[in-house]
């Protein structure tokens, strides 16, 4: 019994081949790695969730797309008109969408839709829709109680992803954890809280979102996210093979996978905005000199260098740069001057005093800078704090548990502060300057009477797309002039991918890697 | 015994009722609330307010507390507010995880723990005591996120023999356990390794030599019998730590867990949850401080007789 030990070794390599080539045929498989910040969210269920993660965006659909210019395109919804007095909005809906249990999408799976939303905390959203009208099957009018020229944000946002709603009353609150129905490219095959989604092709799929190549079924047949809560453990199953993309890379770690030869970073710009806001009631900053003077010591360009290793870009005004609204004259953007910076101090009447603190009336120029305990913060914090003292401002840095420190806010106390947000419309301002939410979100404590006018008008006094920009961005640049706060950095969304596996298309028109992203995704064979 | 048991048990009443106590007023005195992470922007102050309501977290502490502590006497620990799922739905899905890891990890320092002790109070003060004690000293200094990541750079990336992370059958569970066990190993060796050179200094050891037993024998079925009595009373009070406190490794190896479930829901300020997890903790404590008592009963004669 002795076997040609040649002929044995070809047969098993034969096999091994056969069974590479198998594997590839079926490999249009992949596993990415879900956002930290997304780990652990409960449920699949759009209307009731506070945090929902990627993979809801593949399992469902949305009336309207986003571009990467954040300029709306048709989804299910194949076009749409808007009244001129911005009190009705007519959508035509895309025919022949089915849902994955099959039933239809048509129009009155929108107003059930609707329906439901508007008993969810999420509301707000839709509350200016007094009434949904049925104009037959493939047409819906939506009648406003006021215009709401936000609409088509708010129909884009994860948040108002179409659910199926007769399955949804059957499931009740099962309904996004043991099942869940959609009519995105994707189905959920299954869900385990805090480990792994795993989602299947819907063959069915012919309705993808205009701005992807392929509006067919998607190239992926099986996507598996998992949840990983620490970077480090992502990174070694990135590189080891373990997983095929990480769907977001800390900026500490992407000269760790540029490094490796098989793997590749890809850059969109991002949604956040780090910036110090400035306490306008707590002398000294009750004194616009000397606001002015604090925003302009910060040097923007240093910070991206030494601190964000040059990844990402400048913040001068508080929205991200892809917002129309953020366009405000050159001369109100906020930008590093220290000789503005020193000359408004002396001329505010601080002097500069022999330690290098400038002092007024014998009292120096302290302040307190406060700031959350994750080490991005600490580090940004005390180049702010260098940068500060550059000018002669002496900042006393304080941490705050980042869970904790809202509170903290709420009490007033604050001086300088270092923090960001993430969001990608300009209502934003509203948000952290509104007179009525002062302490928190209204960190900077800012009430002014000009600003609360121009913020009424841009809130509800817009009856369409363009009014809202030109309002937002007269309320967003009055703001700037004030001083409530420093604009400091823009970062960007990275993922991480391993290049011999996936190809990922050349130009992704959305604002971020979604389901756009996604379907023209490929597994390498 | 059984009268014992019965008293030993309704002493756990008040116990559990103080620690609900303290549960509660610690976690609503931290600065911070669900609600914050519950609005998103563009929300009205009103909508606040409707939401606090409707939580039921404008209402005094001490009803909050009636409220919360009637329903968990009912089995009904409440739905999460940030959630938005059932807290029995959310810890029935991390708890299984928990008790597995928890478990072998328990099991396996008391195995590795109590061999190393014994091999290193038989061969006292020569060079595999040195060895194992310096081994398990440097063992359990090392902190856990950090051993983990060490073991999974030497198993997982370099000989590529267990998964990286994650919650996939028996071999995810490997790398876990070894790096909670080995922090506890440490502590089971010294203890048995001491209360093993103590036992053997008793006159009963002498008895027995006397009587000719072989000097394994009298080690193994007699001493070590004696000095297991504090190890148990160790590993009893560890069962409660261990299911807890596995979160860092929880996080490490992307493990779902009552520990990641705790902390997530913590940041949150997710008050049901949080409520719940603590509980299930102190629980976990106060049974494991039970059994420890009962296994010391069975274990030893003196301690049944001082019952009775």
């Amino acid at each position: 019994m002795t076997f040609p030990f040649r002929k044995t070794l070809l047969s098993a390599s034969v096999s091994l081949a056969a069974l590479f080539a198998g594997a590839a045929v079926m490999a249009q498989e992949a596993v990415f790695v879900l956002n930290t910040s997304e780990v652990g969210a409960p449920t699949y269920n759009p209307i009731k969730a506070t945090n929902l993660n990627k993979a809801t965006t593949l399992i469902f659909d949305r009336l309207v797309s986003q571009a990467a210019d954040l300029s709306y395109h048709p989804w299910l919804a194949e076009s749409w008109e808007e009244a001129p007095d911005g009190m009705a909005w007519t959508f035509h809906l895309k025919k022949g969408v089915k849902f994955h249990n099959g039933e239809p999408f048509n129009a009155n799976t929108v107003k059930e839709w609707l329906e439901l939303f508007k008993a969810s905390e999420n509301a707000y959203m839709t509350e200016a829709v007094a009434e949904v009208q049925v104009i037959d099957d493939a047409t819906v009018k939506f009648v406003m109680s006021r215009p709401e020229p936000n609409l088509l944000y708010n129909l884009s946002s994860s948040y108002m992803s179409v659910i199926e709603p007769k399955s949804y009353k059957e499931l009740g609150d099962n309904y996004g954890v043991t099942e869940v129905y959609g009519t995105g490219p994707f189905k959920l095959e299954s869900f385990a809280i805090g480990q792994e989604t795993v989602l299947t092709r819907n063959d069915d799929y012919t309705w993808g979102s205009p701005l992807s190549k392929n509006t067919g079924p998607a190239k992926i047949a099986k996507i598996t996210f998992r949840e990983i809560a620490e970077d480090s453990t992502a990174f070694l199953e990135l590189k080891t093979g373990g997983v095929d993309m990480l769907l977001g890379v800390p900026a500490d770690l992407i000269g760790e996978v540029k490094k490796e030869a098989n793997l590749a970073v890809l850059t969109m710009p991002g949604q956040d905005v780090y910036y110090m806001p400035i306490n306008v009631t707590k002398p000294p900053f009750d004194d616009i000199k000397v606001r002015e003077a604090a925003a302009k010591a910060i040097n923007q360009e240093e910070i991206l260098a030494s601190v964000f290793g040059g990844i990402g870009s400048v913040a001068d005004t508080f929205l991200i740069s892809a917002l129309p609204e953020g366009h405000v004259p050159d001369a109100d953007k906020i930008h590093y001057d220290p000789v503005r910076a020193n000359a408004l101090l002396d001329e505010a009447g601080w002097k500069m005093g022999a330690n290098g603190v400038r002092e007024k009336d014998g009292q120096p120029l302290k302040v307190s800078l406060w700031t959350q305990s994750d080490s991005i913060f600490r580090r940004l914090t005390e180049v702010v704090q260098a940068q500060l003292k550059a000018v002669g401002i002496e900042a006393e840095i304080t941490t705050f548990d980042s869970s904790m420190i809202r509170d903290q806010y709420k009490t007033g106390e604050q001086q300088l502060a270092v923090r960001s947000y993430n969001w990608d419309n300009a209502d934003i301002v509203d948000w952290f300057f509104g007179g009525d939410r002062l302490g928190y979100p209204n960190v900077s404590m800012f009430n002014d009477p000009k600003a609360e006018e121009l913020r009424a008008k841009a809130m509800t006094g817009s009856k369409n797309m363009e009014e809202r920009v030109a309002n937002f961005t007269a309320y967003h640049d009055y703001v700037l002039t004030q001083f409530p706060m420093a604009p400091i950095y823009q970062p960007v969304d990275a993922v991480a991918y391993n290049a011999d596996h996936l190809v990922l298309p050349d130009t992704i028109n959305a604002p971020g890697i979604g389901p756009v992203a996604i379907m023209d995704m490929e597994v390498k064979e | 015994m059984t009268s014992w048991l019965i008293r030993r048990i309704l002493l756990l009443v008040p116990v559990f009722l103080a620690v609900s106590v303290v549960i509660f007023l610690i976690l609503h005195f931290i600065p911070g609330d669900p609600i914050d992470n519950l609005l998103k922007v563009g929300s009205s102050p009103q909508a606040r307010a409707e939401m606090e309501a409707r939580y039921g977290l404008d209402r005094p502490l001490p009803v909050q507390y009636g409220i919360w502590l009637g329903k968990v006497l009912h089995g009904d620990l409440g739905t999460a507010i940030v959630a938005r799922r059932p807290v029995a739905d959310l810890i029935a899905q991390a708890l299984p995880h928990s008790l597995a890891l928890g478990g072998l990890a328990l099991l396996f320092s008391s195995a590795m723990g109590v061999m190393l002790g014994v091999i290193a109070a038989l061969n006292r003060d020569r060079w595999p005591d040195r060895l194992i004690m310096g081994g398990v000293l440097a063992g359990s200094t090392m902190p856990s996120f950090w051993l983990g990541l060490i073991l999974m750079l030497v198993f997982s990336v370099g000989l590529g023999w267990f998964p990286i992370s994650g919650a996939r059958g028996w071999t995810s569970l490997v790398l876990p356990v070894l790096t909670i066990g080995l922090g506890g190993t440490a502590l089971v060796a010294r203890i048995t390794r001491v209360s093993m050179i103590e036992a053997s200094a008793r006159d009963f050891v002498m008895l027995l030599h006397a009587k000719g037993l072989s000097p394994l024998r009298i080690q193994l079925a007699h001493v070590l019998r004696h000095a297991l009595i504090p190890v148990v009373t160790i590993l009893a009070l560890r069962i409660g730590w261990i299911l807890g406190g596995a979160v860092t490794v929880e996080v490490v190896f992307a493990r779902p867990g009552l520990g990641t479930l705790l902390i997530k829901s913590l940041s949150q300020h997710d008050y049901p949850v949080v409520q719940a997890c603590l509980l299930m903790l102190a629980m976990a404590v106060m049974l494991g401080t039970l059994l420890g008592d009962i296994l010391q009963a069975l274990m030893d004669p003196r301690v049944r007789a001082a019952m009775a």
